[in-house]
């Protein structure tokens, strides 16, 4: 009995060491909802993974808070023509091995993620490249298969990696020992548990803020928020906007929340079912109330939108007028149409908010809908929404982000005829978009967005509903200003003194 | 008995042979990985032509034999979504799941047994009162709840332990308890009932006529007689503890392969999934044989021969 009694003692003695945390910290700890995935930067997209191998990796190109692509890797760049663009890359960079970075690193990283065989998931972002070659140790030539407007904000997403070292150890290895010329080198990486990184001193924009970061793996937002409550963490992000409050009044945390790219849309099926008659999308567009559903549901931290699009993004038009929230003339339209107790599917899954969804369901009900829930899980809502218009439903929600602020990733997947999105079928829509991303005239892209913008809100294939906000919750002594395209570089981020 | 064992063994093949094909079957029917591997705005032909990279264009039954043609060289394939092989990830999750499962079952025996000896010996006092309330609490709590609540109360209130991880020993103890919970309440209830049966036997009378107190025929004669359903729920709930840890590796963030079990079904990561069923089917059994061999050991009535 004694022998527990002190063990129980001792146990609790380490644990009040170890949740006393001395200040001023050296790591920087990050609560994810998942491990990376992957840490070669060119196999998995997806935010988990990205969050932790961009800070090991420099980007050809980045973006600035407000939004503006600006260099990084690359200094500056021309276009020759409509198909070729030059890049001059800065020579003072070096990967953290020691070794230069030169424009044979930045032509390999290219060309290999356009290469079939690596089976790169992201291969889709850059298909419309042909190819990239090193003129010298510091220009790099880059060809698209066409004039590509998005080129740039596409190769903003493009990690440089080191050639010779892939090339010695190999695509396998290099992902579970991956190299780049990052602020941060690989420390650990505890697949599944968390990924520590530690400093690269010789970085070529500085010092590093903090000597480690971690990226913990925590798949309950519970956890996430306790975690961050008791300073087991220091920043986590996808904060539910009802903890947003309980974050914000926390002596030690702070609610950061900033308005992102990323535009909360419903689909509408313009091919079948009740949908079909575009009386019975207009209906719905007058019957949901889209200031009701931020201020109940996203408590304020939104903003309605007219447009499938946010403000950040190149093509955002004020000029589109949105549909008023008028239930009358929804049940009036829903009436004309013959649609009255119309069962309409509703289709989700648990990546999305259930009350949300729930609430739309509430308001086109009250205008004379029979709105039925359809929820699956996500490979199976995926399959569904991008397959067969007949089998596709009728609603989904959704949030959309390109992370490249340009309204051709978000319409033209969403919008154009034959994408796998796509649920709607307009020539005159197809032709504006289509000639959007294929010229490089800003002003003249303008104006086809505006116009194509016009067409969506006359056919109501989608909805936007309102500007999604980013929340994060951090330590009260973090210095952090988030970004709309909701990137998290540890570089931009440090201590208050 | 080496011919028990035999029989034994080739069940065992026949039912992980079995739930394998099973699982194989429904998750390719269900739809494959492509979908969530590529970001939004791929188009039909760049996600059929990964798809097609990746091998999962091919008919459900050449892949399945493809699959089998693998597991007899020992190869259990490479994840897609980590590109790592399978195994390897399974196995690097191992550790942490029998840490948990331990630290349940010391729970879950630790507290469950004695509590069963003494309310069926003490039946009617405040304290079986107080137990059966404990009792009661941990079998009808679901696990989400109690695992959110002990964060809350001895993680974030009062400091008392650290609220997720698995790095040091105090991070394994709010999630063994939560853990153990429902096993503790199984083992208390088995453990009472079957006390309770013996205890109003023959035996238990001529040793309390022969001047035996009720604690020493208890711990002497009734709690070997008493164990044989009780090793059966153990064996049972060792299984459970390591397969059945899905939420709470989840909510404690324990990266047990509970929490990578979930996390590959709903990425459909096949390869991992499959390493994770034939694991789990492998641990039943084993554990239903194990068992078959304590039985013996405890009670030489019974004999390994059918």
């Amino acid at each position: 009995m004694r022998t527990r009694l002190a063990s129980i003692a001792a146990v609790v003695i380490t644990l009040m060491t170890s949740a006393a945390f001395a200040q001023p910290k050296n790591t920087l700890t990050i609560d994810l909802p998942n491990d990376a995935a992957t840490l070669d930067p060119h196999l998995q997209w997806n935010t988990d993974s990205y969050t932790v191998y961009r800070n090991i990796f420099d980007n050809l190109l980045t973006r600035d808070v407000s939004g503006k692509i600006i260099p990084q890797i690359a200094t500056e760049w021309d276009y020759e023509n409509d198909t070729t663009i030059t890049f001059r890359i800065r020579d003072d960079v070096t990967f953290q091995d020691g070794s230069k970075l030169t424009a044979e690193d930045v032509a390999f990283s290219i060309n290999r993620i356009i290469d079939p065989t690596l089976k790169s998931p992201q291969l889709s972002q850059f298909d419309q490249i042909d190819t990239a070659e090193a003129v010298d140790p510091t220009t790099v030539k880059v060809t698209t298969k066409s004039a590509y407007p998005a080129l740039l904000a596409q190769l903003v997403k493009l990690s440089i990696v080191p050639k010779a070292y892939v090339e010695k150890v190999g695509d396998q290895e290099f992902n579970l020992k991956p190299m780049g010329s990052g602020p941060y080198k690989l420390a650990e990486w505890k697949k599944g548990v968390e990924t520590s990184l530690e400093a690269y001193d010789n970085y070529w924009r500085g010092r590093p803020p903090f000597e480690n970061v971690v990226f913990r793996a925590v798949p309950d937002v519970s956890t996430r928020i306790a975690d961050l409550k008791t300073g087991k963490a220091d920043l986590v992000r996808d904060l539910p906007p009802d903890q947003a409050s309980s974050i914000e009044n926390d002596p030690n945390t702070q609610l950061l929340s900033v308005p992102t790219e990323r535009v909360g849309y419903l689909y509408l099926n313009a091919e079948a079912g009740p949908t079909k008659d575009i009386r019975v999308r207009q209906a719905i567009a007058y019957a949901i109330d889209k200031q009701g559903l931020v201020d109940a549901l996203l408590e304020g931290h939104g903003a309605p939108v007219n447009i499938v699009g946010a403000k950040p993004i190149f093509g955002f038009t004020e000029e589109v007028k949105g549909y008023p929230y008028d239930p009358e003339k929804a049940a009036e339209l829903i009436k004309e149409a013959g649609a009255e107790g119309a069962a309409v599917e509703f289709l989700t899954s648990p990546s999305y908010s259930r009350a949300l969804v729930e609430a739309i369901q509430q308001m086109l009900n009250e205008v004379g809908l029979n709105v039925e829930i359809s929820s699956s899980d996500q490979a199976t809502f995926l399959k569904r929404r991008q397959g067969d218009a007949e089998n596709a439903g009728s609603l989904a929600f959704g949030a959309w982000s390109c992370a490249c602020q340009d309204a051709d990733g978000i319409i033209y997947p969403l919008f154009r005829s034959g994408s796998i999105w796509a649920k709607y079928k307009n020539k005159k829509y197809d032709v504006l978009v289509d000639e959007a991303r294929s010229i490089l005239d800003d002003e003249k892209r303008k104006q086809l967005y505006a116009q194509a913008y016009e067409i969506l809100r006359e056919d109501v294939p989608g909805l936007g509903l309102y500007q999604v906000y980013a929340l994060y919750g951090a330590a009260k002594n973090l210095k952090w200003e988030p970004s709309a395209n909701e990137a998290m570089f540890v570089m931009d981020m440090s201590w208050q003194q | 008995m080496l011919n028990y064992a035999a029989q034994r063994l080739i069940q065992a093949f026949v039912a992980m042979f079995g739930v394998l094909t099973i699982v194989f079957i429904v998750m390719h029917l269900s739809g494959d990985p492509t979908l969530l591997l590529v970001p939004q705005d791929a188009s039909a032909e760049m996600i059929a032509e990964l798809r097609h990279q990746l091998g999962f264009d091919r008919p459900v039954w050449v892949q399945y034999l493809d699959y089998l043609y693998g597991l007899l060289h020992l190869d259990f394939g490479v994840s897609v979504v980590q590109r790592v092989p399978a195994l390897d990830i399974v196995a690097s999750r191992l550790p942490y799941t029998i840490q948990l499962a331990a630290g349940a079952l010391v729970v879950a025996i630790g507290f469950g047994i004695p509590a069963g000896i003494v309310m069926a010996t003490m039946r009617g006092s405040v304290i079986e009162r107080i137990l059966t309330a404990i009792v009661v609490t941990g079998q009808s709590v679901p696990t989400f709840l109690s695992g959110i609540l002990l964060i809350f109360i001895f993680g974030v209130t009062l400091r008392w332990l650290p609220t997720s991880g698995s790095g040091e020993f105090s991070a394994l103890i709010m999630p063994s308890i939560a853990l153990g919970a429902l096993s503790m309440s199984t083992f208390a209830r088995m453990t009472r009932i079957s006390i309770i049966d013996e205890l109003g036997k023959d035996y238990v009378r001529a040793g309390r006529a022969r001047g035996l107190s009720l604690g020493s025929v208890v711990v002497r004669h009734v709690l070997r007689n008493a164990a044989i359903p009780v090793i059966t729920i153990a064996a049972l709930e060792i299984g459970n503890l390591l397969a059945g840890a899905v939420i709470i590796e989840t909510v404690f963030a324990w990266p047990g392969i509970g929490q990578l079990a979930i996390q590959s079904i709903q990425s459909r990561d096949f390869m991992i999934v499959q390493v994770i069923v034939l694991l789990i089917s492998f641990v039943y059994v084993l554990t239903s044989v194990l068992a078959d061999f304590v039985y013996a050991l405890v009670d030489p009535r019974i004999r390994l021969v059918r």
